[in-house]
């Protein structure tokens, strides 16, 4: 689930997938990347979106976001 | 160099000199609004230069010290002038990377910063861009125009710098001149590598930039790369919403349309629509359609599905059939045919310009 808002995290999180749900597809764990950004963000997942729910579109297509851990609650392995 | 700025979906040939007058306004602006003055601004607030630090250098630079020589058209037909001004954008493109935050480094600015304060992330900052209207003719008369203004501007804040003690004139010419290197395309290479030779692929597909590294490419060093791949069932499209976030480094010269807000926002309100129109591209119902939305992070391309009748064809030919769009997955790679068609006329997409870091 990622957060409504959440002023103090990344602010390169997408609006449309603000509280939605989504499922973890990559984890790539905490990325330096200091030409890009100060400090060091949180790790960082992939997160697959059905496209219906982030948009108008009803079909089976889906978006991916790299979505970073502050922003995301109720992380389960897969079952 | 020609066309580098003209690329368009499925066109790369001269025929269209609307679409090319289209891309050096969008590109123009782009660079303006959003690469350029946005560091200005950013400067400015922090006094690492000031107001007067740029009339002063308004006032004291020289025509020789000026980094950009213009050279007159190489004729007067219609295709010498966009040629012209696509070579001017090019130098202009380059003038700002003279001056980015890697190349200046005690200005101590990273890209994030230059995002917030170009109003990414709150309206309130944005830049206006200009609007184009009237005639070609008319567009391009004002192009050379606004081309020349920026130019001028960019040109004294680099003056400004060197005043201020931020860089010297040796140090920035000599990375001019790195600048004007040409860089191979690895796009091509990297894909026709991947359908040949299995181990690779699997490597790229799993490391990434560690698998280029192996290959001898360039590996670039912008974020985690991630290459995703198009199969019977799955197509791919890459898109940053919020801003342009493009494996630049590998791939060169982002297409002005990526960076378009128009792509960015329909991409996910309308998929299906938005591929259909923008690059006529069908996609079967049966394939589910993957789009992920690149964050800075992490940079994507698509590893596009090996054309019907390459059996047996060389890498090098291979790499020929890959187009900068079907590594967005606004586009497939071409069939031989379709390559032999387009080289037949000219058409060949020239590749993207990779700038060095």
């Amino acid at each position: 689930m990622v957060a409504a808002e959440n002023p103090t995290g990344n602010p390169r999180t997408p609006k449309y997938i603000r509280g939605k749900r989504g499922i973890v597809g990559l984890v790539h764990g905490v990325l330096e990347n200091v030409r890009d950004h100060r400090g060091i963000h949180q790790p960082l997942y992939t997160v697959r979106f059905d496209l219906s729910e982030v948009s108008t579109c009803h079909d089976q297509d889906s978006i991916w976001v790299d979505v970073h851990e502050e922003w995301l609650s109720g992380v389960r392995p897969d079952s | 160099m020609s066309g580098k700025h003209g690329h368009k979906p499925f066109e790369g040939h001269m025929h269209d000199y609307e679409a090319h007058i289209k891309a050096v306004e969008e590109d123009l602006e782009y660079y303006r609004a959003k690469r350029f003055e946005p560091r200005i601004f950013y400067l400015l607030r922090r006094g690492v230069v000031t107001f007067s630090d740029l009339l002063k250098a308004r006032m004291a630079l020289k025509r020789k010290n000026k980094f950009f020589k213009p050279r007159k058209p190489q004729g007067k037909n219609i295709e010498a002038r966009v040629r012209y001004l696509e070579e001017w954008l090019d130098e202009y493109v380059k003038g700002i990377a003279l001056v980015s935050a890697h190349a200046v480094e005690s200005m101590d600015m990273v890209t994030e910063d230059n995002r917030k304060e170009r109003g990414d992330y709150d309206d309130f900052f944005k830049l206006k861009k200009k609007e184009h209207h009237g005639t070609l003719e008319r567009r391009m008369v004002n192009l050379e125009q606004d081309l020349k203004d920026y130019q001028e501007l960019l040109e004294v804040f680099i003056q400004a710098l060197i005043n201020r003690g931020w860089s010297t004139r040796n140090e920035l010419e000599q990375r001019w001149k790195q600048l004007h290197e040409e860089r191979p395309w690895a796009g091509g290479v990297i894909v026709a590598k991947a359908w040949t030779d299995p181990e690779f692929k699997q490597a790229l597909l799993t490391t990434g930039r560690e698998a280029l590294r192996e290959m001898g490419v360039h590996q670039g060093k912008v974020g985690k790369l991630v290459v995703v791949e198009n199969t019977d069932s799955v197509h791919n499209v890459i898109v940053c919403t919020l801003c342009s976030c493009y494996p630049y480094d590998i791939l060169g010269d982002t297409p002005w349309w990526y960076k378009h807000e128009s792509y960015r926002t329909k991409i996910v309100q309308n998929l299906r629509a938005c591929v259909e129109e923008m690059f006529q591209l069908k996609i079967p119902a049966s394939k589910e359609v993957q789009v992920y939305d690149s964050t800075s992070d992490v940079r994507y391309f698509v590893l596009p599905q090996r054309p019907a009748g390459t059996e047996g064809m060389s890498e090098e030919k291979l790499a020929k059939l890959v187009t900068v769009d079907s590594l967005i997955g606004a586009g497939y790679a071409l069939e031989p045919s379709q390559q032999k068609e387009s080289e037949k006329f000219g058409a060949t997409p020239e590749a993207p310009r990779v700038r060095p870091d």
